[in-house]
């Protein structure tokens, strides 16, 4: 088997502690450069001073004159004291040379000691820094779709790598909401879908499973079958409307929000008086740009929504405007009354307030999702408020189409 | 046997009930948790059929509150979300079986029987007694090689009176166990049963009548 030689990764701690090394040699050798000529420049000038002393007592002695060969030659007591100090002087210069020669080495051998030493603190010091990171990547590594609700919660200063934790963490969150959101909607869903199964079932077996069953009970449950099958059809259309409308929108067309709305109200004016419901309307013209198929379905949930959901002898008032630009539709009915804080659930898919959810009426429990799915796809906003009185009044606000010149 | 069956869905309560009934067991029926908690302070039920996803109080913290009560009555849970997940979710919570919708009636009539035979002394599922046999998961019951046609009431208490192996048996217990809640306790019905069901069974007598204290076999 062949080994190979495996290199260290070149991570950032690597290059952090390559950094220091670095670094440090360059400051290290600038610093023993700046000493090192200062200690030369200032033993040379001490040198070269002696030398100048020598030369005035020299001076001094041959009484101003130069010296002459001859006169060097005459040594007198004084002369020869010159002459030492000369000697003297040549010896100093050479030890200054050798001291300054072994300084620069004991200063190089010194300067990579310590630049080894900062790569080894480097190292030891990038690791610490680095260590917050390690603990994000190994969390991040771990966390998976069914430990979401972890969390980093990272100790220490309030510095920059504090900072990615509580990203990390926050980003985490909003995963898990939409996660949460996400489980939730398969969960309902699938309720949803097998109750009825379930129901269907259980009547068929049941009726079945009576050995003295009437023809009159078996057409009873055979009617019961069906009338689930049918609205198993509508849960079905609207969970696949849903899912079409959060993907976006297939087809612009300019629409006249207003005509809809009124072909809307009309089509249900029947069911309304059945209810002895009062249905107004106030239609201002207004031109909006989108899927024909999705605005009418947004138009009838929000219809039915505010039908089903009333009081006997209740109102309904339907309004379409432009406001500041944008087309605006509101649909406002009396009802019972809504606590603010049940207002959000009511858009999640599969909510319904009270007793509502446990008999089987004519929601399906994904209308207002819907309209938000629908909304949103749109570049719409969906607000829905509680009346003080009871009910609810839903408004759509499709955002401003640009302006067009002359148009 | 007396069940539980706590369902928020109406209509799916109505008929599942009616399906137990006529498998001889003593059906009450609770819409919503809150309901279920009052039924179950009152009576002790045999085995609890419960939806998970319940509003109000939630199948969870029935399942739970009830195993802190240290009940004897067994709990079947039953439940849209059938991932394996929500299925040791829910058994570890304490109830005893689980059964996914949308389920098959014979599974759930063969389990809540199953959880029925455990409740107090096991019970063996067909009982003997001398030439009388009864098998209540097939609602068959003969004496000497000849089958006997009962009425699921009828079988319930020869079923009852058979598992309380010779003990006296007061017509009150008879009421509470056998009939639901839906069961006057001041007619004669348990008399009139008995009585029924003696003429059925034929000689030598087998349900015997202790004066003040009520029946054995």
């Amino acid at each position: 088997m062949k080994r190979r030689l495996r290199l260290p990764r070149y991570t950032i701690r690597l290059r952090l502690a390559a950094l220091y090394g670095g670094v440090f040699l360059v400051t290290g050798t600038l610093l023993l450069a700046i000493v090192f000529l200062t200690v030369r420049h200032s033993s040379h000038s001490a040198v070269v001073s002696a030398q100048g002393t020598v030369a005035r007592l020299v001076e001094r002695q041959h009484g101003g004159e130069p010296p002459s060969p001859e006169g060097s030659l005459s040594v007198a007591p004084e002369g020869l004291a010159i002459q030492r100090v000369q000697q003297l002087g040549a010896v100093a210069v050479n030890v200054s040379n050798s001291d300054l020669h072994q300084l620069l080495t004991w200063s190089v051998v010194a300067l990579a000691m310590m630049v080894l030493a900062s790569i080894a603190l480097g190292w030891v010091l990038a690791g610490r820094v680095l260590r917050p990171l390690q603990v994000i990547t190994s969390a991040a590594r771990d966390i998976s779709a069914t430990n979401l609700h972890e969390r980093l919660s990272l100790a220490g200063p309030n510095d920059e790598l504090r900072e990615l934790g509580d990203t990390f963490d926050e980003l985490l969150g909003r995963l898990e909401t939409s996660f949460e959101a996400q489980r939730r909607f398969v969960a309902n869903a699938s309720h949803e879908l097998r109750t009825p199964l379930t129901l269907e079932r259980a009547i068929l077996e049941v009726t079945l499973a009576d050995p003295a069953v009437s023809a009159a009970s078996l057409r009873a449950a055979c009617e019961r079958v069906l009338a689930i099958g049918e609205q198993q059809e509508h849960t079905i259309d609207a969970l696949l409307t849903l899912a079409r409308s959060e993907r976006g929108l297939e087809r612009r067309e300019s629409l006249a929000l207003d005509a809809l709305t009124g072909e809307s109200v009309s089509d249900r004016r029947e069911q309304a008086t059945r209810r002895g419901l009062r249905v107004e309307s106030k239609l201002d013209q207004t031109p909006i740009v989108g899927d024909r198929r999705l605005i009418e379905r947004l138009i009838a949930n929000l219809l039915d929504n505010a039908i089903q959901h009333n009081s006997p002898h209740g109102w309904v008032e339907v309004a379409t405007a432009v406001e500041d630009g944008a087309a605006v539709l509101t649909v406002t009915n009396s009802g019972p009354l809504i606590e603010p804080d049940e207002l959000d659930s009511l858009i999640r898919p599969f909510q319904r307030l009270g007793a509502d959810r446990t008999g089987h009426g004519d929601g399906h429990g994904l209308g207002l999702s819907i309209v938000d799915a629908i909304a949103t796809a749109h570049g719409a906003s969906l607000a829905v408020h509680a009346n003080a009185a009871g009910g609810l009044q839903v408004e759509v606000r499709f955002a401003a189409p640009p302006a067009r010149p002359g148009g | 046997m007396r069940v539980l069956l706590v369902e928020d869905h109406v209509e799916l309560a109505d008929t599942v009930a009616t399906g137990l009934r006529r498998e001889g067991m003593a059906v009450d029926v609770a819409l919503d948790g809150s309901d279920a908690l009052a039924h179950l302070a009152l009576t002790d039920y045999d085995v609890l059929v419960l939806d998970r996803d319940l509003p109000g109080v939630h199948g969870d913290q029935i399942c739970r509150s009830l195993v802190a009560g240290g009940s004897e009555g067994r709990i079947l849970m039953l439940t849209a979300a059938g991932s394996i997940e929500d299925r040791v979710d829910g058994l570890s919570l304490g109830a005893d079986d689980y059964l996914p919708k949308p389920f098959a009636f014979a599974e759930l009539v063969a389990r809540v029987r199953a959880l029925g035979r455990r409740t107090g002394t096991p019970a063996p599922p067909v009982l003997i007694h001398g030439d009388l046999r009864v098998d209540p998961a097939n609602r068959l019951a003969s004496r000497d090689g000849q089958r006997l046609s009962l009425s699921p009431k009828e079988l319930a208490v020869l079923e009852y009176l058979l598992g309380a192996d010779g003990r006296v048996v007061s017509a009150e217990e008879l009421l509470e166990r056998v009939w639901d809640e839906n069961a006057d306790p001041f007619t004669t019905t348990v008399k009139v049963t008995i009585k029924r069901l003696r003429a059925k069974l034929g000689e030598p007598p087998l349900i015997e009548t202790v004066p003040h204290g009520g029946y054995r076999i």
